[in-house]
């Protein structure tokens, strides 16, 4: 028994692990709402485009560079699905196939001019970010497309029991992540690159190649982010996107990504979305102070990366 | 030059004279009309733009955007429209006091403002606030919200930026409404920051997912708030959950008509646009402010006008646009005489 509670403390996401099961025994304690269906329906929905997010900038962060346009460039792409399905009649997954694209190009974008230019694309995406935005209102003079394809916002709305439909996607893209960084070379070689650029490149790596390929795939997870968030919210709102910022970085670091790149924890940053939507969803349900809730999300979200590098300095990870 | 060119030239210039009466407008006035950045509630101040140039024969009267809601970009635009020529500016205070800066460098250069859709925090050197006025808005909606719940239940409140002072006064409007029930209404809980799709989506959904069963009604007293509860009502198949909404976004009209919402509290961004454009060309123009105008004092300002408020319910959602319009005719003509001298 002690052997294997050693084994479980060991691994890095355990802590997050034990913090989220900690606070859904206290909420379903303090408030019986917690486990109905219906609301483990709205938790598990409000995940689904944060994790996209998340991972967006997870992968960016593995390769050892930031992306700062991922909420612009979902937002783009969201009034660009939104607009091809509404102003252009296009249909449902024609429409999806183009606005994935269109994030995947924006992406290659942001990858050929940070390596085209040796700016740290941190510069770069900062620089794209506004211009992703600009054509955003550009697009929409600040008024949403509101009418979708009924399947389209159906299956944003749909569910099975508490099982949202949308979580299948971000389900199926964390699968595909873990995949690709454990099994693939090329995940393998931009976390390579990641890890120590000049040694990536004496073996004979490319790192301009992994860094361009690294964020043609955070643009097109910022996409999918979008799309979802359009069948989430049964319409493109031009505003989708502007507040991804702090839970793309917030989540991939407190599961466990270096921000000096190299290495990056799928299940960490999965666990850490969990657990941030945890505390908004108890904000709710224990009708915290409005006027007190950022500052307790900030705090509650503190406690739990003190908690995880507890472990990490008791197993001597440090 | 060769005769067919000047032959040209002559024709234009006969068209040009000839034409001059019909271009001819009455001021040369040149009018910004900025909001705080892209929200769609400030649409309708395009058209209201247009009309005022067109109706009044103001030389130009512009709808201009800053890209973000800050209020440095907000200040960028109008200083550098200012050094464009324009003459008098309508602006949404990005920042109630922040904005009061650049409004007192217009006037120092003899450019007159007016805040529109939203105050500025006295003292301040526009010339007055038109906009809804929001304590009146709220308890108003709250009061029809307790009677489309029979006059009895609980409340929750779907409030927007808790940074926004009207949210504040908006709590306050709502808490009274209650509290003149006596206890057979009681306000269950206020859900701040709702008035961004993402979080509004997150947090109005939690709140029915716990609480459903215990609310008889919600008051929105955000643009996206409303939006956002509208659908989710409408998701849920609640009929049973009384709601008002604030504006008239396609959603809510939507979930009127559908039943799932008893009714939004309407503003006026389109009588704030034309009537701010139309008080600015005169005020641009050499009219001043009356000393004693019936303003109404607000803890903002102590020169407000209230650019109406309606409620939209199935009574009358066909026929409200036009309620507003004479709303705002009536506003427009008698204008000059309460509140300028000219």
């Amino acid at each position: 028994m002690n052997e294997l509670f050693s084994r479980v403390i060991r691994v890095q996401w355990s802590g997050l692990l034990a913090v989220c099961i900690l606070a859904v025994l206290a909420l379903t304690i303090v408030s019986p709402n917690f486990l109905s269906e219906y609301n483990a329906f709205v938790f598990l929905r409000s995940l689904c485009v944060s994790l996209l997010v998340a991972y967006s900038q997870m992968v960016m962060l593995g390769v050892g560079q930031m992306n700062l346009s991922i909420g612009a460039l979902g937002g783009l792409v969201a009034v660009i699905v939104g607009g091809l399905m509404d102003a252009w009649g296009v249909p449902t997954l024609p429409a999806i196939a183009i606005a994935l694209a269109a994030g995947g190009v924006a992406g290659l974008v942001n990858g050929w001019l940070t390596v085209r230019t040796g700016i740290n694309g941190f510069i770069v995406t900062l620089a794209t970010g506004s211009a992703f935005a600009g054509i955003n209102l550009g697009i929409t003079k600040a008024i949403p497309f509101y009418n979708l394809p009924a399947d389209f916002v159906a299956f944003g709305n749909g569910r099975l029991g508490p099982i949202p439909n949308l979580l299948i996607v971000p389900l199926i893209v964390s699968v595909l992540l873990v995949v690709f960084f454990s099994r693939t070379v090329t995940g393998r070689h931009m976390l390579a690159v990641g890890g120590n650029s000049h040694a990536a490149e004496l073996s004979g790596l490319s790192p301009n190649k992994a860094i361009i390929e690294a964020h043609a795939l955070s643009g097109l997870l910022a996409a999918a982010a979008g799309i979802l968030a359009v069948a989430q919210l049964g319409s493109a709102q031009p505003s989708i996107g502007a507040d991804w910022l702090i839970i793309s970085f917030a989540a991939p670091i407190i599961g466990g990504a270096s921000l000096a790149g190299g290495s990056i924890s799928i299940t960490g940053t999965l666990l850490a979305v969990v657990l941030i939507g945890l505390i908004q969803n108890a904000m709710v349900l224990l009708q915290v102070d409005p006027y007190w809730v950022t500052f307790l999300l900030g705090a509650l979200i503190l406690a739990a990366v003190w908690l995880n590098r507890y472990r990490a300095v008791r197993v001597g990870e440090d | 030059m060769n005769i067919i060119s000047r032959g040209g030239l002559a024709a234009l210039l006969a068209c040009s004279v000839a034409s001059a009466p019909l271009a001819a407008v009455a001021s040369d006035n040149r009018i910004v009309l900025t909001p705080g950045g892209p929200h769609p509630y400030f649409a309708p101040w395009e058209q209201a733009a247009a009309d005022a140039a067109k109706d009044f024969g103001i030389a130009a009267v512009e709808y201009k955007v800053p890209s973000e809601w800050k209020l440095e970009l907000q200040t960028e635009l109008v200083e550098s429209s200012a050094a464009q020529g324009y003459t008098a500016f309508g602006i949404f205070p990005g920042d109630a006091v922040g904005v009061n800066s650049v409004v007192g460098e217009l006037k120092s250069n003899g450019i007159p403002s007016v805040a529109l859709g939203g105050c500025a925090q006295d003292p301040t050197d526009m010339a007055f606030c038109m906009a809804t006025d929001v304590y009146a808005s709220a308890y108003l909606g709250t009061k029809s919200l307790i009677e489309a719940m029979g006059g009895k239940g609980a409340v929750v409140h779907l409030a927007g930026l808790l940074v926004d002072p009207n949210t504040t006064l908006r709590v306050q409007a709502v808490e009274k409404a209650v509290a003149e029930t006596n206890g057979a209404v009681t306000l269950l809980q206020t859900v701040g920051d709702t008035d961004n799709q993402e979080q509004g989506d997150q947090k109005i959904n939690a709140l029915l997912a716990a609480q459903k069963d215990q609310i008889g009604g919600m008051i929105a007293t955000g643009y996206i708030s409303s939006v956002v509860a509208a659908t989710a009502l409408r998701n849920l198949g609640d009929k049973r959950i009384k709601f008002i909404g604030i504006d008239d976004d396609k959603i809510v009209l939507d979930g009127i008509r559908d039943g799932f919402v008893a009714g939004t509290m309407a503003q006026n961004p389109y009588g704030q646009g034309y009537i701010g454009a139309y008080a600015l060309d005169l005020l641009a123009g050499g009219c001043t402010v009356k000393a004693d105008a019936p303003f109404i004092q607000t803890p903002q300002t102590a020169r407000f006008i209230d650019s109406g408020t309606l409620l939209i319910s199935a009574d009358n959602i066909d026929s409200y646009g036009d309620d507003l319009k004479k709303l705002t005719g009536e506003l427009q003509a008698s204008f000059k005489d309460k509140f300028l001298a000219c």
